[in-house]
């Protein structure tokens, strides 16, 4: 066995052994579940004058309830059952903050360990008992999975993401995480890219207890588009890219990939090849599985495909951002605060809010 | 009574203020009627006799017309893919010159009207009406049938859009922030639409049609720059920033930097004795592009500095800056 392997072990013991520990110390805390807080059907960050905030939205776009963020947040993860909400910092993030979404109070501050930064997105495990972060080793960004057991919301260990510069992770049901390794490394004390010309993405399954089970990269020449969003969709995830190369060369922004299989990329006709600026900011796959949304902000656009990746519409709104599966159908937000459904019949608007809508909507499952 | 009387004959006396409805009448009507007029002009001329010398002349007034329009990257134009399909470029792969070459060699039923506006938009427009007008070598077939129904093609997209602004689209624009208008919500929604489309039509120009041919300085690429059979890679460069200058006077009275901006950029596009770019594999000539480039990219700069913030509008709170 290596050195890493005994590591890891040692880590995902200690990690339940300590998260067992702290669940019997927290247990008599009052927890209150998503029904008390109205039923959100999701969350997403904002901006509102100069103050940055957190919402959780019903279905049909109403904001429930508003807590304030101390910094422009990225994306949020949802507890399974307790009315949690773990809203992350922007890449590179230095917190996170655990908040209470009935209170509106900050019931735990996590901060990455001395060398590591969040990446912006996080998942909870089935159970809600590990909070899993993606970080960075801020020198050289490595990609690393943060844990935190849920009771007291302590740092308990951490796995290796399987590539550099981790964004989105996703918990598939049965417990396993797909991580999208974006490739990029970029500078610790802001957001410069620093490995354009060798950036090698990939997509890497992890077991329930971190071990990497499968991982895919795409063709030599797809390397500099960046793997950076996943939604589930199926036996696997649907992925959104955003191409780091020439801006004349016309690459997919979507991905199908079902672990054990190679990826699939899904570009539009040639007329809309252009149509997204090589950018796709959020993916969202109907709970149906029969329609995917890809947004563009840069390109004032939102792409639909249906559920094999064959596109179907290009759909204009300007700054749409945020892309979500609710219910039987997919909600959009816009950096004009607008909450929209979108589907087969194009875009309807649900609510405006004078928040203006950041980067991630995220589902509450 | 009389204090209203007297207000409301000071807001008759106060000249109009430029905002969205005076590019709408001034600018976009007229750009997309000029636009249908050229293209039908040219299908009609095409109809009549199909030799490419005697086209030239309508080919490139349509594409003059284009170019004065190409910018207003939302509403009908970006319907089904249009504005793609009326000038395809860049086409690095090359997929317009291999789908126009199994057009003249295939059946002639694809080339009717019912047919042709299915075939792929890369073969289509004026980009691929200008590899039959001026072909760099010989057509594998005489490519009159295929002219015809390109024009004609172009000529129908031109109506479409043109129609659309006038029938619907207009009405879409002006009624913004009504209750029911989902394509604008707010009067501001308008203003930021088209000072997006000013913002990305000055960093298509500057880094497509001049960045592509520009290539790095180890690696030019004249052949990449645009419309180099036709020789109009510089005339469409400065036609973008004569129209885009034009749009910004009906969007604002009160931008002085970003109209000297523009008028540094257009003098140097003057001087530039250029047409194709071609000089860009020589030092010298490199040096005049790249100062072409630089002054647009600092006309962009100017443009964020000043006519957004004239507007009360921004590039949008996501599209800044990505994740």
């Amino acid at each position: 066995m290596s050195a890493s392997a005994l590591t890891r072990r040692m880590e995902i013991k200690m990690a339940t052994r300590r998260a067992f520990l702290a669940g019997l110390a927290a247990a008599s805390l009052p927890r209150v579940s998503w029904a008390e807080v109205g039923s959100p059907a999701c969350l997403a960050a904002g901006k509102l004058g100069d103050e940055f905030v957190l919402h959780g939205l019903t279905a049909a776009g109403e904001s429930l309830f508003e807590i304030g963020l101390p910094a422009r947040g990225h994306a949020a993860a949802a507890h399974p059952t307790q009315a949690l909400a773990v809203a992350f910092a922007r890449r590179p993030g230095t917190f996170a903050l655990v908040l209470d979404c009935l209170t509106g109070a900050v019931r735990y501050r996590l901060t990455p360990p001395e060398g590591r930064q969040f990446n912006g997105h996080g998942a909870f495990s089935v159970d809600g008992a590990l909070l899993m972060t993606s970080e960075v080793v801020a020198e050289g960004s490595a990609g690393r999975i943060g844990l935190w057991e849920t009771a007291g919301f302590t740092r308990i260990g951490e796995w290796y993401s399987g590539g550099i510069g981790p964004h989105d992770i996703r918990r598939l049901s049965d417990g396993r995480i797909v991580v999208a390794n974006g490739g990029i490394q970029t500078d610790p004390g802001d957001r410069t890219k620093l490995n354009i010309d060798t950036m090698r993405p990939n997509l890497t399954l992890l077991s329930a207890e971190g071990a990497v089970l499968d991982q895919v990269e795409l063709a030599e020449e797809l390397h500099q588009n960046s793997i950076r969003h996943l939604a589930l969709h199926g036996d696997g995830v649907a992925f959104a890219m955003q191409w780091e190369g020439d801006k004349t060369e016309t690459m997919a922004q979507l991905g199908l990939w079902v672990p054990g299989s190679a990826p699939v990329l899904c570009p539009p006709p040639d007329a809309q090849a252009f149509a997204m600026k090589g950018y796709a900011g959020s993916i969202a796959v109907a709970r149906s599985g029969d329609l995917i949304a890809l947004t563009s902000a840069p390109a004032g656009v939102v792409m639909l495909f249906d559920g094999a990746g064959q596109w179907l519409a290009t759909d204009p709104r300007a700054d749409v951002s945020g892309a979500a599966a609710v219910g039987d159908g997919l909600r959009l937000t816009d950096g004009q605060g607008g909450v929209w459904s979108y589907g087969r019949e194009g875009l309807a608007s649900l609510s405006r809010n004078a928040t203006a809508w950041d980067n991630h909507l995220i589902a509450l499952s | 009574m009389l204090l209203r009387a007297f207000l409301l004959s000071l807001c008759l006396a106060t000249p109009a203020l430029a905002d969205f409805e005076q590019t709408l009448s001034d600018h976009i009507l007229p750009g997309y009627a000029a636009f249908a007029a050229s293209t039908q002009a040219l299908s009609d001329a095409a109809a009549k006799d199909c030799k490419a010398d005697g086209l030239k002349p309508a080919f490139n007034a349509a594409y003059d017309a284009w170019v004065g329009v190409q910018h207003l990257r939302f509403g009908p134009a970006e319907a089904d893919g249009l504005s793609v399909a009326i000038a395809f470029w860049p086409d690095p792969k090359g997929s317009g010159a291999k789908s126009q070459r199994a057009l003249l060699l295939g059946d002639p039923a694809q080339l009717t009207p019912e047919h042709f506006p299915d075939q792929s938009v890369a073969a289509r427009g004026l980009t691929g009406l200008e590899r039959l007008l001026y072909p760099t070598e010989a057509l594998p077939a005489d490519p009159c049938a295929l002219i015809q129904a390109t024009t004609l093609d172009l000529a129908r997209m031109a109506k479409i859009i043109n129609d659309n602004w006038i029938n619907t689209y207009s009405k879409t624009v002006l009624t913004a922030g009504d209750v029911g208008n989902t394509t604008f919500q707010t009067r501001p929604e308008v203003r930021q639409t088209l000072f997006t489309q000013v913002v990305a039509a000055l960093e298509f120009d500057k880094d497509q049609r001049l960045g592509r041919p520009l290539g790095t300085f180890d690696k030019p690429h004249p052949e990449r720059a645009e419309a180099v059979a036709s020789g109009r890679g510089l005339r469409n460069t400065l036609i973008s920033l004569q129209s885009l200058r034009a749009m910004v006077v009906t969007m604002t009275p009160d931008t002085p930097l970003t109209l000297a901006g523009f008028d540094r950029a257009i003098k140097l596009a003057n001087a530039l004795n250029d047409p194709t770019f071609a000089g860009v594999a020589t030092a010298q000539g490199r040096l005049k592009v790249e100062i072409l480039q630089q002054a647009i990219s600092a006309l962009v700069d100017t443009v964020v500095g000043e006519l957004g913030p004239e507007l009360d509008v921004g590039v949008g709170f996501n599209a800044a800056d990505g994740d």
